[in-house]
Parts: structure tokens; C-alpha cells; sequence
């Protein structure tokens, strides 16, 4: 009941007028990102963090957290469209969701996914209402041996779970570990690797990593197509309702997916693809029919859209109650609240109640405006996808460079972000996954302390963290994982999900 | 060799081989428990361990030609003028300030698509808006010259 009230009084904030002025900017510009290929929601949502610095940390958030979600709703347009994901996610989409727009139901597949994730992102929202508070509450007894042994349990869940080669994730986790050790060491006070640049003593930005990894080496990816064709016409889209007997098996996998996505986002080192994946094969093997599956089923459209949306609010508790990001995107998202003074943790229920509750309730108003955005104005997001990347590009890498440049007024932040783009560039071509860079590169700080402090209280011993309970059972589930990528890997069984952002 | 596999595991090789050796300076325990070299020496050494594995497997089983990834051609231009348009953009905005740099970073970026006086036009029209939004209306600091432009 508590959680009720403090819910009511988090909608008080949300509903203001600026606040919901700023959250419908984030789910418009999150839209705006999920139609656009060539700019994810990671950088998008990086590129509007320097601008928050002016406003309340509460605007500031419920605007970028607009970003995380609004782009799972704009990503669903291109696929059926135009059969081009907008972003990952919605990749699944493009199977049964393009089929049906050739048979002219474009609008019903728009319809019911706009639907789908309006109840995934509902229900979702409602499951971080009823468990953030009781995780927070648990997570306050956790000691830094637990908080370590988390860190290393969603980095094995990632690194089994991502890319073609564990070998060149866990080089990529490690690489991204070890950018983290250059600048000031936080217990110590000595300066590491800075090799006598004053720029260094602080450490690469974090934006710049980001923006370079996943908004210019996308750009530069992009560019590799010739910029002189012109982007055809997409489908008109009319008739976002459903027939009366498709609404049935619909809501049903809508209601599956939404179980689906929210409990997959409560495991910290998951996607928002393994949900979408695992609810289109669970659509199918349910289905009288699997064989419609593939040409224009559209519980292969409902299924999916709702799990990726749904896990979204899931991603969030790991955030806000542990302050571990789950993925690139919602590591942004804990930039953002420790560059407005905030720390994501057990203790942001109990310090920032009006904060996290403000948020919350905002992603109830956010969803409801992306459906009102989603389902009447289709067309008209339907008809960015004709802007010419010849035009977007040139501005989006101008915008790229003031927002990163605006972090220390530097210009070695646009340096590092041109080296870390040129990077990724090649990583993405030697198949070297970007997420587990970015999330150990976040993560470093906390990791480090977290064992520092561990190997402290156990004097030395690493198997100290097996004495206690939680963090023995937490890291001996995250090396059964390891171990068990490996052997998987060996055997050339290993289920793989593309590397992804969000 | 035109391997990129190779030359990434190179790349590995070298960045773990110089954090090894630096962290190697640094110390690796002190009373209060472990030093400030204790974790980048343990993740340098084994970046550079599976580096040298990487490098075998690169080098054996998973061959990735360049010639293969790489784009040719225009694309391949494409690409390099967004490099360079950065780096030149980072040369000249301490000389001549935002307006003239971005401007002139837009122009090389948009003559890929389109003729030299669309280009003109909108690299203008462009770093003019961006300039307005951003310095002006939210405040963001740019790079700006002595006449504050």
C-alpha cells in the first residue's frame, strides 16, 4: 500500500506541466531515433544527456528514460514497413510484420503492436511498482562482496548470451574493463595510465566511449552505401484494428509476452532481443498453425513488440535498485543520474522517493502518449523513413560533435570519441561485440571497489566470497554460466543474440 | 597480411602489453589490502593471454580478409571524408571558432550528396540553426573564437 501512495504522489510530479512537456520530447525524439536507422537509442539518448545539465534531475530523467522506451515503439514502423528494423529489437518483427504489410494490413500490424506495447510497457511499469521497493529493501543488507559477485554474474549472463565469439567478448568485456582504470584510482588517489596528459587524470568521459561506439561507428557503417539514391515511398497505413476472431490469440500472446519481456529484464546482462526471440517461438509453438508463421500471423507481431517493451520497465529495477545496468542504453541512463548527483542503488527508494516515484509515474503518461503518437500518426512517421541519410548524416555527426564537446567544454572529448568510433568501426568488422566494452567500462569503478573492499574484509582470500551465502550462490551461478558458454561454444551449440544496445 | 583478425589482436597485444607494464609499477598490495595495480595487472595479463590466443585463431580458423570487409570504391570515400572531416574540424574551430569550422566540416560532408551550391546553402543554413539552438537558446558551451562566434 505504501507503494500506492508514494505512486500518487510520483504522478503528482510527472503530471506537471514541464515534466509532462519533457516527457513527451523524450518518447517523440525515442520515436523519432526507432525510425531512424543509423542512430540507436544508446547515442540518442547520450546525445541529450549534455543538454539535460540545466534542468531538474527528475526532467532530465523522465526526458532521456522517454528515449529508452519511445524507440522499442518507433523501431516496429520501419520493420513492417519497409522490412528495416529500426533498431534491433524489432528485428523479429520484420518477419510477419512486413508479410502482413504486403497484404495491405500494414496499419493492424502498426495497430496491435502499438497495443502490445502499451500493455507490456503497463504491466511492466506495475511490476516495478510492486518489486523495486521489496529488491531495494533486500539489496540494503547486501555488503560489497554481493554487489561484487552482481557485477560478475550479469557479465557472464552478457558474455554468454552475446555475440558470435566468447572469446572476443570476454577480450571486449576485458578491454572495456581496463579503460575504465585509466584516470584517478578511487581508493588510493594515484593516477593510472594517464601517461602525463592532464586530460587523462580523469579518465576518458563515458559519453565519448558511448557516442563513439555506437553513434559514429553506425554512422560510419551507413556511409559505406552510396548517397545518392533516394529512399522509396513507404506503404500507406489505414485499418489499425484487428478482425474480431484475431483478437483473441493476440491478446493472449500479448499477455504471454508481457510476463515474457518483464521477468527476462529482471536478469541483469540480458537484451531486449532474447525476449523478442523467445516470444515469437513460444507464439509458434503454441499456435494450431505454426505453418501461417512467417507469412503474416499476427500473434508473431503482438508476442514479440509486447516483450520488448515490457522489458524495458523490467531492465529498469536492476537500475534502480542495484544501480547495474543491464544494457548500453540503460547505462546511459545511470550517467545521467550520477551526472545530475544521484546514485542508483537500494538506497534511491529510501534518499529519492519523490525522484524514482516522479520517473515511474512518467512512464505511465510516456506510454500513453506513444500510443496516442503511435497509432493515428503512423503515416506520419511512417514518412521520416523518406528523409535522405545524405541530408541526416552530416547533421547528426555536427550534433554528435557539440554534445560531446559540451561535456568539459574540450576538445579532446571530440578526439576520444572520434578514436572510440573508429574503433567500434572495426570491431563491429572483426565481429568484437560493443556492449560488454561499454557495460565493464561503466561497471569498472564499482567492480574494482567492490573487490577491493571484499578482498580487504576476506584478507586476501578470493574464496572468502563462497563463505557468504548470497554472494557464494551468486558467483557460483555466474561461473556455472561461464563454464557452461564455454563448453556450448566447444561444441559449436551456443545460442547466440546479435549485439546489441538496448 | 590482410588479415584484419590479425591486426586487432595485435592491437589487443599491444594495448595489454603497455597497461601490464605500467600497472607492473604500481603497487600491488599494501596494508590495507590489495594496491592500485592489483586488478589492472591480473586484467592486462589476461587480455594479453587471450590476445595471443585470438591472434592463433585469427591466424587459423576465422580469417577475416579486409578485402572482404572493407567497402570500396565510394563507400570507402564515404567513409574517410567523415573521418576527415572531424579531424579537420577539430584542427580549425580553435582558429577560426564554431560558425566558420562547422560550416565548413558541413559543406565537405553534404558535397558527398549533393552539388557544391546546395552544399553551400545548407551547410550555412545549418550551422547557423545549430548554433542558435544550441549556444544560444539552451545554453550549451561550443567552441567559439574571440568574437564569441
Amino acid at each position: 500500500m505504501d507503494s500506492l501512495g508514494f505512486l500518487l504522489h510520483g504522478f503528482e510530479t510527472a503530471l506537471t506541466w514541464q515534466n509532462l512537456l519533457y516527457c513527451l520530447l523524450g518518447v517523440s525524439f525515442g520515436m523519432f531515433i526507432g525510425v531512424l536507422p543509423g542512430l540507436g537509442p544508446t547515442a540518442g539518448t547520450a546525445l541529450l544527456l549534455p543538454l539535460t545539465f540545466a534542468l531538474e534531475p527528475v526532467s532530465a530523467i523522465i526526458m532521456l528514460a522517454g528515449i529508452y522506451y519511445g524507440s522499442m515503439y518507433g523501431g516496429t514502423i520501419t520493420s513492417v514497413l519497409i522490412n528495416t528494423p529500426g533498431e534491433a529489437a524489432s528485428l523479429i518483427t520484420c518477419l510477419d510484420g512486413h508479410p502482413l504489410a504486403k497484404q495491405g494490413r500494414a496499419g493492424v500490424a502498426l495497430g496491435i503492436a502499438g497495443i502490445g506495447s502499451f500493455i507490456g510497457g503497463i504491466i511492466s511499469i506495475v511490476g516495478l511498482v510492486l518489486i523495486g521497493p521489496f529488491l531495494a529493501n533486500q539489496a540494503l543488507k547486501f555488503g560489497p562482496p554481493e554487489f561484487f559477485a552482481l557485477v560478475i554474474l550479469g557479465l557472464s549472463l552478457l558474455l554468454g548470451l552475446m555475440g558470435k565469439s566468447l572469446l572476443k567478448g570476454i577480450i571486449g568485456a576485458l578491454f572495456g574493463l581496463a579503460l575504465a582504470f585509466i584516470g584517478q584510482d578511487q581508493s588510493s588517489g594515484i593516477i593510472r595510465f594517464a601517461f602525463g596528459q592532464t586530460e587523462l587524470m580523469d579518465g576518458f568521459d563515458f559519453i565519448s566511449i558511448a557516442m563513439g561506439m555506437f553513434g559514429l561507428s553506425e554512422l560510419f557503417l551507413n556511409a559505406e552505401q552510396s548517397l545518392k539514391g533516394k529512399a522509396p515511398a513507404p506503404p500507406k497505413v489505414k485499418g489499425l484494428l484487428p478482425n474480431k476472431e484475431e483478437w483473441g490469440p493476440s491478446m493472449k500472446a500479448i499477455g504471454r509476452g508481457s510476463v515474457l519481456g518483464f521477468l527476462i529484464g529482471l536478469i541483469p546482462g540480458t537484451n531486449s532481443v532474447i525476449p523478442t526471440i523467445l516470444s515469437y517461438s513460444m507464439e509458434r509453438k503454441l499456435s494450431k498453425d505454426p505453418s501461417r508463421f512467417g507469412k503474416g500471423a499476427l500473434e508473431g507481431v503482438a508476442g514479440p513488440e509486447t516483450a520488448n517493451n515490457s522489458y524495458c520497465g523490467g531492465a529498469l529495477i536492476p537500475l534502480f535498485t542495484l544501480g547495474i545496468p543491464s544494457s548500453p542504453t540503460v547505462a546511459v541512463l545511470l550517467g545521467a543520474f550520477i551526472m545530475h548527483g544521484l546514485t542508483p542503488g537500494p538506497t534511491l527508494f529510501q534518499k529519492n522517493p519523490d525522484l524514482v516515484w516522479g520517473i515511474i509515474a512518467s512512464m505511465f503518461v510516456g506510454n500513453a502518449m506513444l500510443l496516442i503518437l503511435n497509432l493515428p500518426l503512423a503515416n506520419v512517421w511512417a514518412r521520416i523513413t523518406m528523409v535522405p541519410f545524405k541530408l541526416l548524416f552530416p547533421i547528426i555527426i555536427m550534433i554528435t560533435i557539440v554534445g560531446t564537446y559540451s561535456l568539459n567544454n574540450s576538445m579532446f572529448d571530440v578526439g576520444a570519441m572520434l578514436v572510440f568510433g573508429i574503433l567500434g568501426y572495426l570491431f563491429k568488422k572483426a565481429e568484437i561485440p560493443l556492449a560488454p566494452i561499454i557495460l565493464t567500462f561503466v561497471l569498472g569503478s564499482l567492480m574494482e571497489k567492490t573487490l577491493l573492499q571484499s578482498l580487504t574484509i576476506f584478507k586476501g582470500d578470493f574464496l572468502g566470497f563462497f563463505t557468504r551465502p548470497i554472494s557464494g550462490t551468486i558467483l557460483s551461478i555466474a561461473i556455472l554460466t561461464l563454464l557452461f558458454s564455454i563448453v556450448t561454444s566447444i561444441r559449436n551449440k551456443r545460442v547466440i543474440t546479435e549485439d546489441v544496445e538496448m | 597480411m590482410k588479415n584484419l583478425g590479425v591486426y586487432m589482436a595485435l592491437f589487443f597485444l599491444l594495448f595489454s602489453g603497455i597497461m601490464f607494464w605500467e600497472a607492473s609499477s604500481m603497487d600491488y598490495y599494501s596494508e590495507y589490502g590489495p594496491g592500485p595495480g592489483f586488478l589492472p595487472l591480473w586484467v592486462s595479463g589476461f587480455i594479453f593471454v587471450l590476445s595471443v590466443v585470438y591472434l592463433v585463431v585469427a591466424l587459423k580458423k576465422e580469417i577475416i580478409l579486409i578485402s572482404k570487409i572493407l567497402p570500396k570504391g565510394e563507400g570507402l570515400v564515404n567513409v574517410l571524408v567523415c573521418v576527415g572531416s572531424l579531424i579537420l574540424f577539430m584542427m580549425i574551430v580553435p582558429f577560426v571558432g564554431f560558425l566558420i569550422g562547422s560550416a565548413v566540416t558541413l559543406f565537405i560532408l553534404f558535397m558527398r550528396g549533393y552539388r557544391w551550391y546546395w552544399s553551400a546553402c545548407l551547410s550555412v543554413t545549418v550551422a547557423f540553426v545549430i548554433f542558435w539552438v544550441f549556444g544560444v537558446v539552451l545554453q550549451v558551451p561550443l567552441p567559439v573564437n574571440d568574437f564569441g562566434w
